[in-house]
């Protein structure tokens, strides 16, 4: 049977919804490992559904369509999302996704399997061909732009040195007789551990830098009345940013962004926290809670005139790391006892506000950040980097293995890395054993 | 009169014998022909068969019914098992062979098959009339049939080269093939031109072996042939020498009168298989090279001296055979000789070793441009299938790369080309793990059987062991309760024993405990065989990585099963780079699996391609609507 697949049927960043479609026998079991619905409604063919999506931190709501096979756009059995969000939601339910063991899709291939199934006429398949065509081209000139950069060179030259290396092991292999051919076991390690650590650098630059692409999600939270809505008015005003509403959900109102640094930052502004019967205001507070989770960075405000509440200490019980404490209100007598890593800012007064931005910057951008550093933020670049990181990892946990059981993890490292650099077989190796072991009768 | 057979086999190396045996035995009349009757299955290099992924191939001749693996059982005089440790697969079996016996019963086998008739003579020219094969010979015989497969080794248009001295002969003095290169070129095949080596050989007498390391066989170990019921006995030892700074200095001091170095030898070597003086001129640094002393035969003194090959001319020869410790009074009895010889671009050919140009000629062995006995034979064996299920209008067998390594040599050379002679490594087979020596009568008896070289005996036995296995797997879930004893055996092999009752599954999975030791300890299985054990064994603790290349097995699969037309014509094809056009349409990949190897095919290339073929036939059942 064929791999259930999954892409996101929108164009990104345009438009108010957003489609992650799965295609394949196993689309509905993927679907439902995520997506609970709400109340008694059932999946059925063809019928809209709204649900959570379990993100694992946070749940987000969607809505799910069912096509049932061969009543689909692929005659398989579809599954699809729409989701009122950003980018940044989207990818995150395409890779749920994909972690539920649905693989990203190649260029055209939804088409390609619609063509395949009878579901697109014979006329039609040049288009598929000329969409093929143009995607590969796109990510071959995506592909290029890394190409002739260092990140190119750099991952090229791991393939190189895992070649390398597994020319060492295949000719013990291949030539058990000339002993003095032989691979020291822990050559190879040392080979790999070296791999690992540049594979690394690589990949966790990547995501540092596929996180400042996206922007940085600031949260401010806190009780009401701490000044909540001043603190932002005081960060942007300050920088003179131009307050954005980019459209998402209702929830998902990015009420301003920034750029500091050269980094974009997203500032959520939520409801104040306090416990409530009013049922708007429960709901207004449930979201809260989830902005601050699902957040990069919490900024708790606290009012410096006065004393902690129990409210202040069950909304910090509610956050995760990192965040930054803010005691507002220095305008004022300080009456709140001294807090851990606390910033004292007055938002009325624009004091101190510097040196907050500056604070969420260090918290969120590692100190260590190279931005002439190799990395891509590219998705499928990225996601291949990961597996080969992965196949590593799972080199170092077989290490007991015999040689043979090495050099097919090993391969497997290099295969993946082969998605970037557009090799696919390793025809080096055999020339290698030639070239570097003299071997034969 | 032109006598008449269904099927001509030119050449009685490895590759011709196995495709003769099949066409024979598939019943078809057989015409066998040879240059000299004392040349069949002669091993003309060293007196050896198997080895690694040679060894694997051997046993895969053997279950799909071909000879070479039970001949070799029964003329071994050393046996051992490669790559012990260094995981299943890449283990291999290596037999010593008693190279006069080898042939003299293989003759005897090929004299006693029904339909196949030996007739010694050299092949002059092929013609093909009216879907009809004439074959000439020097002496003006003629023979005609409706298939012929070409086995001609490196006797076409060979000469052999000592120092100065060359001439127009095959391999060890037999007479060569002078005119059917040229037949061939007029047929329209590409020719190149490769070279070969082969050692001196020594008088046992002169050598002085209380020095050298002595290599021992093993006894008691597994045989090529699953028919062979004895373990082969170990007669004969092998001894291991070093070259030295003296024969280094020597060879270098001499490397003008070394042909292939001087520029006289124009043939392609293989990389693998250098000459002691090209060892010598490329890896200067090193300051010795392993050479084994091998024996030819029982009723022989004449040694093998394997890494020693060299066109030197004799006085040098000798110089160099006197430096090496063990051989400094050597008797020299045969000279080494380098040996060039025509041979076709495999890429001419189909997946089935069928001509692309000409139907029913089939090609196989070192004609295809390949080096050593097995991949000789395994090819025989095919191309003698092949020309059989040609003749009885049948499909063709073609094994893939996922079945055997059989499929893998095969598209290997006929997809890709080769540009040395080409020698089969375990590192070239990608399924290597489910392609071991050990389960090829597990993965190929059954085809053997369908294509009906294998013998009702065989398949009994075959059918016998199948549920030996599966019995034997049934059972693995048994738990085993806690208990002092399983405690202690637990113990006793450094193992953490179990909380609870454990399955003998997950005790074969603890790295340290295998089945036989399980089975011994509990008195389970004592009915089974050894080879049953292991064999389960094996499966159980490799089951995750089988698991995940069987994955990937099914993913090949599926892109074989994906046939590209005849009649798909690729220059009409929209959407097709024009370099992928031009490469597809010279390869003509027979499906979508083979296609996406021809190189420079990018799996965009594929995707395309795919669309395309199902849009041909699309079009082509519209019209026939």
């Amino acid at each position: 049977m064929k791999k259930t697949i999954v892409a996101i049927s929108t164009p990104l960043g345009k438009g108010a919804i957003s489609i992650v479609r799965l295609s394949g026998e196993n689309a509905i079991e993927i679907a439902q490992k995520f997506f609970m619905p709400i109340g008694k409604q059932k999946i059925e063919h063809r019928k809209m559904v709204l649900g959570w999506f379990d993100l694992g931190e946070a749940k987000e709501k969607c809505m799910m369509v069912y096509f049932k096979s061969p009543n689909s756009f692929t005659g398989e059995d579809v599954v699809e999302f729409q989701i009122h969000g950003g980018t940044t939601l989207t990818r995150l339910i395409q890779a749920k996704l994909i972690e539920g063991g649905a693989r990203l899709a190649e260029n055209g291939e939804f088409s390609k399997r619609a063509f395949e199934n009878g579901k697109i006429s014979l006329a039609e398949a040049e288009s598929i061909v000329d969409e093929i065509n143009s995607e590969s081209e796109a990510e071959l000139k995506a592909s290029l732009k890394v190409a002739s950069g260092e990140l190119f060179k750099e991952i090229k030259s791991i393939q190189q040195d895992l070649t390398t290396l597994l020319a060492q092991i295949e000719v013990t292999m291949d030539y058990p007789e000339e002993d003095e051919n032989e691979v020291v076991r822990e050559d190879v390690f040392n080979k790999m551990t070296e791999i690992k650590k540049r594979l690394n650098d690589i990949l966790s630059l990547s995501k540092q830098k596929a996180l400042i692409k996206k922007g940085i999600n600031v949260a401010i939270i806190g009780k009401t009345n701490v000044g909540k809505s001043s603190l932002l008015n005081a960060i942007i005003g300050e920088n003179k940013a131009i307050v954005t509403d980019i459209e998402g959900t209702t929830r998902d109102v990015v009420d301003a962004s920034i750029d500091y640094n050269g980094v974009r930052f997203n500032f959520y502004d939520t409801a104040g926290i306090r416990e409530s019967q009013d049922e708007v205001e429960k709901i207004g507070i449930e979201k809260s809670k989830k902005t601050a989770q699902t957040a990069d960075i919490t900024l708790l405000v606290l009012d410096g005139s006065e004393n902690i509440k129990e409210e202040d200490e069950r909304t910090k019980k509610l956050i995760k790391q990192p965040y930054i404490i803010v005691v507002n209100k220095t305008d004022k007598k300080r009456v709140l006892e001294k807090q851990q890593n606390e910033i004292e800012v007055s938002a009325k007064n624009k004091t101190n506000i510097e040196k907050l931005k500056k604070e969420i910057f260090e918290k969120t951008i590692k100190e260590e950040i190279n931005f002439n550093g190799l990395a891509t933020t590219n998705e499928r670049q990225i996601e291949a980097l990961n597996e080969a990181f992965n196949q590593v990892e799972e080199f170092f946990k077989e290490k007991d293995e015999s040689l043979e059981i090495l050099s097919l993890l090993i391969k497997k490292v290099w295969q993946s890395l082969g998605k970037i650099t557009g090799e696919t077989e390793n025809e080096d190796i055999i020339s290698l054993i030639f070239s570097k072991f003299c071997v034969g009768k | 009169m032109k006598e008449t057979f269904e099927a001509i086999v030119i050449g009685a190396g490895h590759a011709g014998c196995e495709a003769a045996l099949a066409l024979a035995r598939k019943k078809h009349k057989t015409l066998l022909l040879t240059i000299s009757l004392d040349a069949l299955a002669f091993l003309a290099c060293n007196p050896s068969i198997g080895g690694t992924a040679k060894g694997q191939l051997v046993s895969e001749i053997d279950a799909l019914g071909g000879q070479m693996g039970f001949t070799a059982d029964k003329t071994a005089i050393q046996i051992r098992m490669l790559n012990r440790g260094r995981g299943p697969a890449v283990q291999s079996l290596r037999a010593q062979e008693d190279k006069n016996e080898y042939h003299v019963e293989m003759k005897k086998v090929v004299e006693n098959t029904p339909n196949l008739f030996l007739k010694q003579g050299e092949v002059e020219s092929v013609k093909l009339e009216n879907g009809k094969k004439i074959i000439k010979t020097a002496v003006g015989d003629e023979f005609e049939s409706d298939v012929v497969v070409f086995a001609t080794g490196v006797y076409l248009d060979s000469r052999i080269i000592i120092g100065k001295y060359t001439e127009s002969v095959g391999p060890n003095g037999f007479k060569n093939a002078k005119n059917l290169s040229k037949s061939l070129k007029k047929l329209g095949y590409e020719l190149y031109r490769f070279k070969t080596g082969t050692p001196a050989r020594v008088n046992a007498r002169s050598v002085n072996f209380d020095e050298l390391e002595i290599q021992k066989g093993e006894e008691n170990i597994q045989t090529f042939s699953f028919m062979t019921n004895k373990r082969i006995k170990n007669k004969a030892c092998c001894y291991l020498t070093y070259t030295n700074e003296k024969t280094h200095e020597i060879i270098r001091n001499n490397l003008d009168k070394a042909p292939a170095i001087s520029g006289e030898i124009v043939g392609v070597g293989p990389r693998y298989c250098p000459s002691i003086e090209t060892k010598i001129v490329r890896f200067a640094d090193k300051d010795r090279h392993q050479l084994f002393l091998e024996p030819e035969s029982l009723s022989t003194a004449e040694v093998y001296i394997q890494g020693f090959s060299t066109s030197m001319p004799t006085d040098i020869q000798e110089k160099m055979v006197h430096s090496v410790k063990g051989l400094e009074n050597a008797e020299i009895m045969r000279d080494s000789y380098a040996i060039e010889y025509d041979c076709i671009n495999p890429q001419q050919l189909k997946l089935s070793l069928e001509s692309k140009l000409h139907d029913g000629l089939f090609f196989a062995g070192q004609i295809n441009g390949t080096s050593g006995y097995e991949e000789a034979a395994a090819q025989g064996l095919i191309a003698g299938i092949n020309a059989a299920l040609k003749l009885e209008n049948k499909e063709p067998l073609i094994l893939s790369r996922c079945d055997a390594y059989i499929g893998v040599l095969i598209d290997d050379i006929v997809t890709k080309g080769t540009n040395e002679p080409y020698r089969m490594m375990t590192s070239r087979a990608e399924y290597r793990l489910s392609l071991r020596q050990d389960n090829a009568d597990l993965r190929l008896t059954q085809i053997g059987r369908n294509v009906g070289l294998v013998d009702d005996k065989r398949y009994r036995k075959f059918l016998k062991k199948k549920m030996a296995l599966e019995k034997v797997y049934k059972n693995l879930d048994e738990k085993i309760k806690i208990s002092d004893k399983l405690k202690k055996f637990f113990e006793n092999n450094k193992e953490n024993p179990p909380k609870n009752s454990i399955s003998i599954k997950d005790m074969i999975k603890r790295s340290n405990l295998d089945l036989i030791k399980i089975s011994k300890e509990f008195g389970l299985f004592s009915e089974m065989e050894e080879d049953i054990l292991n064999e389960i064994n094996l499966i159980v603790k490799f089951e995750g990585y089988l698991k995940q290349q069987q994955e990937d097995i099914e993913k090949a699969k599926k892109a074989e099963q994906i046939k590209i037309p005849e009649d798909f014509v690729y220059e009409k094809q929209k959407g097709l780079k024009i370099e992928t056009i031009q490469k597809l349409s010279q390869i003509k990949p027979e499906n979508l699996g083979q296609a996406s190897r021809v190189s420079g095919v990018s799996p965009a290339d594929i995707a395309v391609l795919s669309v395309l073929i199902k849009k041909h036939q699309g079009e082509k059942n519209e019209r026939k609507n």
